[in-house]
C-alpha cells in the first residue's frame, strides 16, 4: 500500500506563506487526523499532494512518486477537497459516472459507491436539490469510485448529521482496517479523537505535533475525572486518604485532577464508596489542542503584510 | 493516460447538462430561421446570394460561442469542478485537449445539420435569385460554414479557460460578433475582414470581394482559434488549479 509523503514542502502565495517547510509521512493502516486551526494550510497540504497546486520548494507525493505521474490516479487516491465540486444542474449519478469514464470503471462501480455513502435513492435527482450533507457523501462517494489505497478527505464531517458522524466514523476505521491510508483534515480536536490513530497538528504552515494520538493525550493532557456519589463526605475521605485532590461544584459533583477513571473507580469500589457516576473529563483534550495551537492562531489573526 | 476514456468522460459533461444542450438546439433554430428570413427580403439586389442563404450563421455563431464558453466554464464556475476534473486526470494539457475535441466534435455535428438545413430554407426563400449558385459551391458554405462555427466554439473554448470565466468570455465575444463586427466592418475595412468571426465567414460567399479567399478567411479564423486555446493551456499548465 502507498504512504503519503511530504518533505520540506513549501507553499507561498504572494507573500504569504501557507505551508512553511512541512515534511511528514503519513502510512498505510491507520487513520491519521490532520488537525490545524483554519488557515493553518491543511487544504493548502492536500492540493499540494494531488498535484493541483505547485510547491514553491519542497516536494508532496505518494509513495515517493508525484501525483501528476500516476497512470490511474483514481485507483491509488481517492480525496474529498470540495463540497461545491459537482455542478448543479448534473445528477449525482451522472457526476460520478464522468469520473468514473475517465478510468474506464463501470456503472457498476458507479452505483456500489451511491449504495455504500446511502445515496442510491437520490442517485437520479440534480445535485442543486442536495443537501449540504448529501453533497459531502456525493464528494465521499467520488473518493471511494476507484477503490483507491490512499483515502484523503478535507472536513468530511461537515454538514453531516450526527447519523452521518458515526457513518464516517465507522467507515474511515473500515478503511484503515483494509489497510489503506487515511488521512482525515478537521480544525476539532474532540471529532478528531473519535476517529484518528495518529495526529498531524499544523498551525501557521508549520507542523506542531505528529504523535500517536494516545501519545498526544498522555503527554499532553493532564487527566481529570468527573465523580458523582450519594456519599460525598465517604468520597473526599477515601480521596483524601490516597493523596487525591479534589473539587466539588456546586450541582453535586467532583472533579479529580490528575487521577484517571480506572484509579478513582478501583479506589472507591475498595473503599465502599457508591459512585452514581464516573467519567473521563474531555475537555482537557481540546485544552491541549488549543494550547498547542494558541501561539500560532493568533499570529494569523494579526494583517498580513502585502 | 490514454485519449479516448478522458474524451468520453469529457462528452459525458456535455451530454449530462441541459442549458449546454440548449445552446445547440438555440444554434440550430437561429441559423435556420434567420437564414429563411433574411432570404424572403434580400434588399440588395446585388448581394451575394450563397451569403444570403446562409446568414443566419452570423447569429448562429452566437450560440457556438455561447456553448464553447459554458462547456469550459462549468469546470469554474460553482466551487472547483476543475480540481476534482484534475484529480481524476492531472495531465493538464491531455484534459484541455479532450475537452476541446469534445466541444468541437459536438459541434461540428450540429452544426453539419444546420448548415444544410439552413441553406434549404434559404434557397426557398431567394427563388429565381439563387439560380446562379453551382453545387460546389453550396457544398463549400454548408461544409465551410460548419467548420466555421466549430472555430467559433472552439475559440471561446480557449479565452474561458484563460478568463476562467463564461461571463467575461462572453462579455468580450457577444458584443464583438454583434456589434463591433456589424458596425465597424464598413468603417474599418480590410482590417474587420481579418476578425475572427468575420474572416471564416468568407467561406459563406459565392464570390468573396474582400482580400481573403473562403479557405484562407476560415484559415485566420483558424489562427485566432489556435492562439485562444494555446492561451488557454498555457494558464492552465503554468497556474495553480
Amino acid at each position: 500500500m502507498t504512504s503519503i509523503d511530504v518533505r520540506d514542502l513549501t507553499k507561498e502565495y504572494g507573500a504569504r506563506r501557507a505551508v512553511d517547510d512541512l515534511t511528514f509521512t503519513v502510512p498505510p493502516g491507520r487513520v491519521t487526523g490532520f488537525l490545524g486551526p483554519n488557515g493553518a494550510g491543511k487544504s493548502t497540504t492536500m492540493r499540494l499532494v494531488l498535484g493541483l497546486d505547485r510547491p514553491t520548494a519542497g516536494s508532496a507525493g505518494l509513495g515517493g512518486r508525484p501525483y501528476a505521474s500516476l497512470r490511474e490516479p483514481l485507483r491509488i487516491v481517492g480525496a474529498l477537497l470540495d463540497t461545491g465540486a459537482a455542478l448543479g444542474s448534473r445528477t449525482g449519478r451522472d457526476h460520478l459516472r464522468v469520473l468514473a469514464a475517465t478510468h474506464r470503471i463501470p456503472d457498476r462501480r458507479v452505483d456500489e459507491v451511491l449504495e455504500e455513502t446511502g445515496l442510491a435513492p437520490a442517485a437520479r435527482r440534480r445535485v442543486r436539490t442536495y443537501s449540504l450533507g448529501m453533497r459531502q457523501r456525493l464528494g465521499i462517494a467520488a473518493a471511494l469510485l476507484g477503490d483507491p489505497e490512499v483515502v484523503m478527505l478535507d472536513e468530511p464531517s461537515n454538514g453531516l448529521d450526527p447519523e452521518g458522524i458515526v457513518w464516517i466514523r465507522v467507515l474511515l476505521r473500515r478503511l484503515a482496517d483494509e489497510g489503506r491510508t487515511v488521512l482525515v483534515s478537521s480544525h476539532l480536536m474532540h471529532e478528531t479523537a473519535a476517529f484518528a490513530d495518529h495526529l498531524v497538528v499544523l498551525g501557521r504552515g508549520r507542523l506542531l505535533a505528529d504523535t500517536p494520538m494516545r501519545e498526544f493525550i498522555d503527554a499532553r493532557v493532564r487527566p481529570a475525572v468527573r465523580v458523582r456519589t450519594s456519599d460525598p463526605d465517604a468520597l473526599e475521605n477515601a480521596l483524601a486518604r490516597h493523596g487525591h485532590r479534589a473539587v466539588r461544584h456546586p450541582d453535586g459533583h467532583w472533579t479529580v485532577s490528575g487521577a484517571r477513571v480506572d484509579d478513582i473507580g478501583r479506589l472507591a469500589s475498595a473503599e465502599g464508596v457508591p459512585l452514581l457516576e464516573l467519567t473521563a473529563d474531555e475537555g482537557t483534550l481540546e485544552q491541549a489542542y488549543l494550547d498547542l495551537t494558541a501561539a500560532d492562531t493568533e499570529f494569523t489573526a494579526q494583517p498580513q503584510e502585502a | 493516460m490514454p485519449f479516448t476514456p478522458v474524451f468520453r468522460s469529457e462528452w459525458l459533461k456535455i451530454r449530462t447538462v441541459r442549458p449546454l444542450l440548449a445552446t445547440l438546439f438555440v444554434l440550430f433554430t437561429v441559423t435556420t430561421a434567420f437564414s429563411a428570413l433574411a432570404s424572403l427580403d434580400p434588399g440588395d439586389p446585388g448581394a451575394d446570394p450563397l451569403f444570403t442563404a446562409l446568414s443566419g450563421t452570423a447569429l448562429g455563431q452566437v450560440a457556438a460561442v455561447t456553448f464553447g464558453a459554458l462547456a469550459v466554464s462549468a469546470e469554474y464556475r460553482e466551487g472547483a469542478a476543475a480540481r476534482l476534473s484534475l484529480t481524476a486526470v492531472p495531465r493538464r494539457g491531455l484534459w484541455f485537449a479532450a475537452k476541446a475535441a469534445a466541444i468541437a466534435a459536438v459541434v461540428l455535428v450540429v452544426a453539419l445539420v444546420t448548415m444544410p438545413a439552413a441553406l434549404v430554407a434559404g434557397l426557398a426563400g431567394l427563388g429565381d435569385a439563387a439560380d446562379g449558385l453551382t453545387t460546389a459551391d453550396q457544398v463549400r458554405g454548408v461544409v465551410g460554414g460548419a467548420v466555421h462555427l466549430t472555430l467559433m466554439a472552439l475559440f471561446a473554448a480557449g479565452l474561458a479557460m484563460l478568463l476562467r470565466s463564461g461571463t467575461a468570455t462572453l462579455s468580450v465575444l457577444i458584443p464583438l460578433i454583434l456589434i463591433v463586427s456589424f458596425v465597424a466592418g464598413d468603417a474599418f475595412g480590410a482590417v474587420a475582414d481579418f476578425m475572427p468571426d468575420r474572416a471564416g465567414q468568407t467561406v459563406l460567399r459565392a464570390e468573396p470581394d474582400g482580400t481573403l479567399g473562403p479557405w484562407t478567411g476560415l484559415a485566420v479564423s483558424g489562427c485566432w482559434t489556435a492562439a485562444a486555446l494555446l492561451a488557454g493551456a498555457w494558464r492552465l499548465r503554468r497556474q495553480d488549479a
